[in-house]
């Protein structure tokens, strides 16, 4: 009986092509493709293909934190009574400082005006959900739910409530991919808030700090401040926090000192985030950002 | 033998290990998420000893890359190795008992790390040099609890391991 099934089994050829043989033309295959997708865009498509095809298994491996969110919607009355009464408060005093704001607005466009100086204060913005963050510790991305369709385009800065969070790094169709702040790929122009002192601010790749390593030995910085988005670069609109210096370390006898920063905005938290259109690129594809490394996989 | 495990269970299992490898952890525990993928198709690579799983190796790898974001060929470089040389290696490693055979897996493992650190390394991806080989902790320990639990998915009454 056994012969029976084995002889009807029998395959083409006995032994096959040679087991060494296929792994050898299988790995060289992946080398070709490491070759070509880390110098060109040549396999984008391929890449855009098959991201699309595999959305339903992203959208299952999400599925434990969109639980873990829905969790949040089931509060007791009492609890969502008090967090009103807190937003309230808030939004009175934030409408009493947005009032001033708007007076120092007018004021500065005037003196800009003055100056013959066309940077703009108000920027064109749109809320994103943020779909899945972080599947991997060491390449700190987010995918967003907006895409080409609404105007996204690579380059673009990602910030929060709290200060900025990133930039997009590659879209598609309906959703797009941020970089965030913390890769160990990123840089970002910042300029230090109390002084104007101009420098970079790279991720270090642990998820919660930045390292500033660009600081000449004798430059004026102190533990406590603040970073703030610079327009150097023209990626990131000027002025938003980007982080807080936490640490100096200055070795006696070096020329550079490094520095690292807390990073403003609330990574890794949030569920949203907001898409910021920079005044001065909103078209040119490869503006000339000093900081910019070629950001991760296309 | 193949006959005998469904290409469906091999695809799902396959599925549920990429799922396991993506879904979000908070940063502590993700460092040290096992490496399910790989520790999947070895199983099945010791249970069907056929070349068909260095193709499948290559495409899991594929995808991974296209999910997890890297460049593309990395994982399928790193799958199709590990499978190569499981089967090379599969007439010694099925000697063992098995928490002997989860000590021998290791340089296995360990291979497959080093590979997505020099990938990584080649192509400009500066990831942090430690904290990438703690999942190797962890991938260890996973193989008998993975063994049992595939072995009661699909071995019921088939005491024919060692046919082949």
């Amino acid at each position: 009986m056994s012969t029976l099934t084995a002889s009807t089994r029998r395959p083409l050829f006995p032994r096959g092509p040679g087991l060494g043989l296929k792994a050898l033309a299988l790995c060289l295959l992946a080398l070709g493709a490491i070759l070509t997708d880390s110098r060109s865009q040549t396999l984008t498509p391929v890449r855009d293909g098959l991201t699309w095809l595999l959305q339903p298994v992203l959208w299952v491996a999400g599925l434990p934190a969109a639980v873990a969110g829905t969790a949040e919607h089931l509060q007791t009355r009492e609890s969502l009574l008090e967090e009103n009464n807190v937003l309230r408060e808030n939004q009175l005093l934030l409408q009493s400082r947005l009032e001033k704001l708007a007076a120092l607005e007018m004021e500065n466009s005037r003196l800009r005006e003055l100056l013959a100086s066309s940077s703009q204060l108000e920027e064109r913005v749109l809320i994103a959900e943020i779909l899945s963050a972080s599947q991997d510790p060491y390449r700190q991305q987010i995918v967003l739910n907006k895409g080409a369709r609404d105007g996204v385009y690579k380059g673009q800065a990602l910030v929060d409530a709290q200060g900025v969070l990133g930039q997009v790094i590659s879209v598609n169709p309906a959703t797009s991919v941020a970089l965030l702040l913390t890769d160990p790929n990123h840089g970002i122009p910042v300029e230090i808030n109390r002084t104007g002192l101009q420098t970079i601010a790279l991720g270090r790749g642990d998820g919660q700090s930045l390292s500033l390593p660009y600081l000449p030995g004798t430059a004026d910085v102190k533990v406590g401040d603040l970073l703030v988005s610079s327009a150097l670069g023209g990626r990131f609109p000027a002025g938003y926090p980007v982080g807080e210096i936490r640490e100096l370390k200055h070795d006696t006898g070096e020329h550079f000192m490094e520095a690292l920063a807390t990073p403003a905005a609330r990574l890794n938290r949030g569920r949203q985030a907001l898409l910021v259109w920079s005044e001065s690129f909103p078209m040119e594809q490869p503006p000339a950002a000093p900081a910019e490394t070629p950001a991760g996989p296309p | 033998m193949s006959g005998r495990v469904p290409r469906l269970m091999i695809a799902l299992t396959l599925l549920v290990a990429l799922i396991l490898q993506l879904f979000e952890l908070p940063y502590t525990l993700a460092v040290l998420r096992p490496l399910f993928v790989p520790l999947v198709l070895v199983y099945w690579v010791m249970v069907v000893p056929q070349p068909t799983g260095l193709l499948t190796a290559w495409i899991v790898g594929l995808m991974l890359d296209v999910l997890l974001g890297s460049v593309l060929g990395q994982h399928a470089l790193g799958l199709t190795v590990v499978v190569f040389v499981t089967l090379q290696l599969r007439g010694i490693l099925s000697l063992y008992p098995i928490w002997q055979e989860a000590l021998a897996l290791t340089p296995i493992w360990l291979l497959y790390t080093f590979l997505m650190f020099w990938i990584d390394g080649a192509t400009g991806h500066r990831a942090d040099p430690w904290l990438q080989w703690l999942p190797l902790l962890t991938t260890g320990p996973c193989w008998p609890l993975m063994f049992a639990l595939m072995g009661s998915l699909h071995r019921r009454n088939q005491p024919d391991s060692l046919v082949l």
